[in-house]
């Protein structure tokens, strides 16, 4: 277990102030009733870094369609794919999700940008699955060891990841399995929590997705960042942030117990700083606001020792 | 020749320095000690101690072998010492859950008369799930849900409760029973188990109840609060006591539930499955 505070370059807050964040992260998840990896990094300008068990791989869930979109990124601008390439998603063959696409009923044309937008904006299984396809696992998996990064953290799609969670509660469709893994009176368990056979990184790694997404130029990747400025949701960093001009940029992973999200926080004449909170709840409800809550208040707990003007 | 039996002489008669006093200090005679000592001198093929008019004196070869002598009789009475303790059954050191309250002592009963020597520690849930991890305990009943990271978990249990308190009749428990009790319901300390707590609470308002919860220290404080008539409580039912009729019975969603979490690391003396097992059985 890693509980280790890099040094931020300029001493902006007092010395000893860092043990503080992090004991203050460690009740937080405790009072939460979770297990937190948190990782948060200054994007731009001087390094700095809060961490606390960001070296831990943990399944990540949807987070795969993170590194899977900056990967897709990368190649559209080498020239290997055409961000608007078309693509059809048909009704029959999709496994079925909660949003976007998966959870249309007929075929579906569209192009693959849209697909990454979707993918990213409402974590569409269907495109995550398109996407993934399009680009060929092998291709994602080389790429990402090119970048540094691991492999597994595109192990699968979301319909690999929605079968082994149906055949690992014996259930045959989506509710019903959620049901099993949300029954209290259960400690209802799966594959899917478990890095060796899910989608898997550390908060450290997911950190450093962000930061190559944050260090390119081009259109695909101002085309991802626009897309993750578009989620649909701001109930777990997002709630650690609730000021209108503070731009917040996140994508979100969920299963069962598993509740991430990996955001980049944008103060107006600040440097953004990426934030990356990893959790698993004791409690195994589906709905639970206080977990979503905890996790905007460790990325506002580690957020806040990197805050620095840009104009500094 | 039993070579334990006559280092045990020599070092007798180096420690007395006298075969008569050394001989009753090992409830001997000195006759069967003198040639004792001859048959090891002959065995070794050394003279241990010299005799003379004065007395007897270790050799400066005997004060050589002394030490080694001393290192075996020592390991002989540790082999015995660990061997007496091994026969013994080994205490389990269990962890139990204050929040189990009155079914705490008869847990233990239970397992006592399922012949399984307990040491029990009752504190909070997460105290538990701490000493655990620092090997201080063997087994834990505690509180579900909660975090277990570093720890082996066994299954959940349920531990059926009850509500009690003024103005509580049958069928409380169900949500119509609820929703009509205003009073708030005394339960233990929220930093005992806060998921549990928590999924408590929204139970609680699921049934109807408004979710007003007065946290008591202690099982006392908590009976205290509900005969005062300030509180109602939500009292666990532990198999085999009471054997109250079942109207009283709260909901199944306000059922309290119980893991087994042992450490990663166990003592290979402690027999985890079968206390789990005992454990299971007697809640």
């Amino acid at each position: 277990m890693s509980r280790a505070v890099r040094p931020s370059a300029p001493s902006d807050h007092p010395p000893g102030e860092q043990p503080a964040v992090l004991a203050a992260l460690r009740e937080v998840a405790r009072d939460a009733g979770v297990t937190a990896r948190v990782h948060a990094t200054r994007l731009t300008g001087p390094p700095g870094s809060v961490a606390q068990d960001d070296a831990e791989p943990v399944a990540i869930a949807s987070l795969y369609k993170l590194p899977l979109a900056l990967v897709w990124a990368d190649l559209v601008a080498a020239g290997e794919l055409a961000a608007d390439q078309r693509l059809l998603l048909p009704g029959r063959t999709r496994v079925p999700g909660p949003t976007g696409v998966a959870m249309l009923l007929d075929d579906v044309h569209l192009t693959a940008r849209d697909a990454v937008r979707l993918m990213l904006a409402v974590s569409d299984n269907a495109c995550g699955d398109a996407v993934l396809a399009l680009v060929g696992p092998a291709r994602v998996h080389a790429w990402l060891a090119e970048l540094g990064l691991p492999p597994t953290m595109v192990r699968q799609g979301s319909a690999d990841e929605t079968r082994a969670v149906l055949r690992d509660t014996g259930t045959d469709d989506w509710a019903a399995a959620q049901r099993t893994l949300a029954d209290p009176d259960r400690a209802a368990d799966t594959s899917q929590y478990d890095p060796a056979f899910a989608s898997a990184a550390t908060a450290e790694q997911l950190g450093r997705v962000l930061r190559l997404l944050w260090s390119r130029t081009g259109p695909a990747h101002t085309l991802v960042r626009d897309a993750l400025a578009h989620q649909a949701w701001r109930h777990r960093v997002g709630s650690g942030f609730p000021h209108d001009d503070v731009g917040l940029l996140g994508k979100t992973g969920t299963l069962g117990r598993l509740r991430h999200e990996a955001a980049v926080v944008g103060f107006p004449h600040e440097h953004p700083v990426g934030v990356v909170v990893l959790t698993r709840a004791a409690r195994p409800e589906r709905h639970l606001p206080g977990v979503d809550a905890a996790i905007g208040e460790l990325a506002r707990l580690a957020v806040g020792p990197l805050r620095l003007p840009d104009d500094a | 020749m039993d070579l334990l039996k006559h280092l045990r002489f020599f070092r007798a008669v180096a420690d007395a320095r006298h075969f008569g006093d050394a001989a009753a200090d090992l409830g001997m005679t000195q006759p069967p000690l003198s040639q004792g000592i001859i048959r090891l001198e002959r065995l070794l093929g050394v003279r241990l101690f010299d005799r003379d008019a004065r007395g007897v004196r270790i050799t400066a070869v005997g004060h050589r072998l002394l030490p080694a002598a001393r290192d075996l009789l020592d390991a002989a009475d540790d082999l015995v010492a660990t061997a007496h303790e091994l026969a013994q059954p080994e205490q389990v050191r269990v962890g139990v859950a204050a929040d189990l309250e009155d079914g705490v002592p008869g847990l233990l009963r239970a397992l006592a008369d399922g012949g399984t020597p307990v040491l029990p520690t009752v504190a909070g849930s997460v105290e538990v799930v701490d000493l655990l991890r620092d090997g201080l305990l063997d087994v834990g009943v505690v509180r579900h849900p909660g975090v277990l990271d570093g720890l082996t978990a066994g299954p959940v249990l349920v531990v059926p409760t009850q509500v009690v308190g003024a103005g509580v009749g049958g069928g409380a428990g169900t949500g119509a029973g609820l929703a009509g009790v205003r009073l708030p319901v005394a339960v233990p300390p929220r930093h005992h188990q806060p998921p549990a707590h928590d999924q408590l609470v929204d139970a609680l308002r699921r049934a109807g109840h408004g979710g007003a919860v007065l946290e008591a220290h202690d099982a006392a404080q908590r009976r205290a609060l509900v005969a005062a008539g300030a509180a109602v409580g939500l009292v666990p039912v532990v198999a085999g006591e009471g054997g109250d009729s079942s109207d009283g019975l709260a909901g199944p969603s306000l059922r309290l539930r119980v893991a087994l979490p042992h450490a990663a690391q166990r003592r290979p003396e402690v027999d985890h499955a079968a206390v789990a097992a005992a454990i299971q059985e007697a809640l």
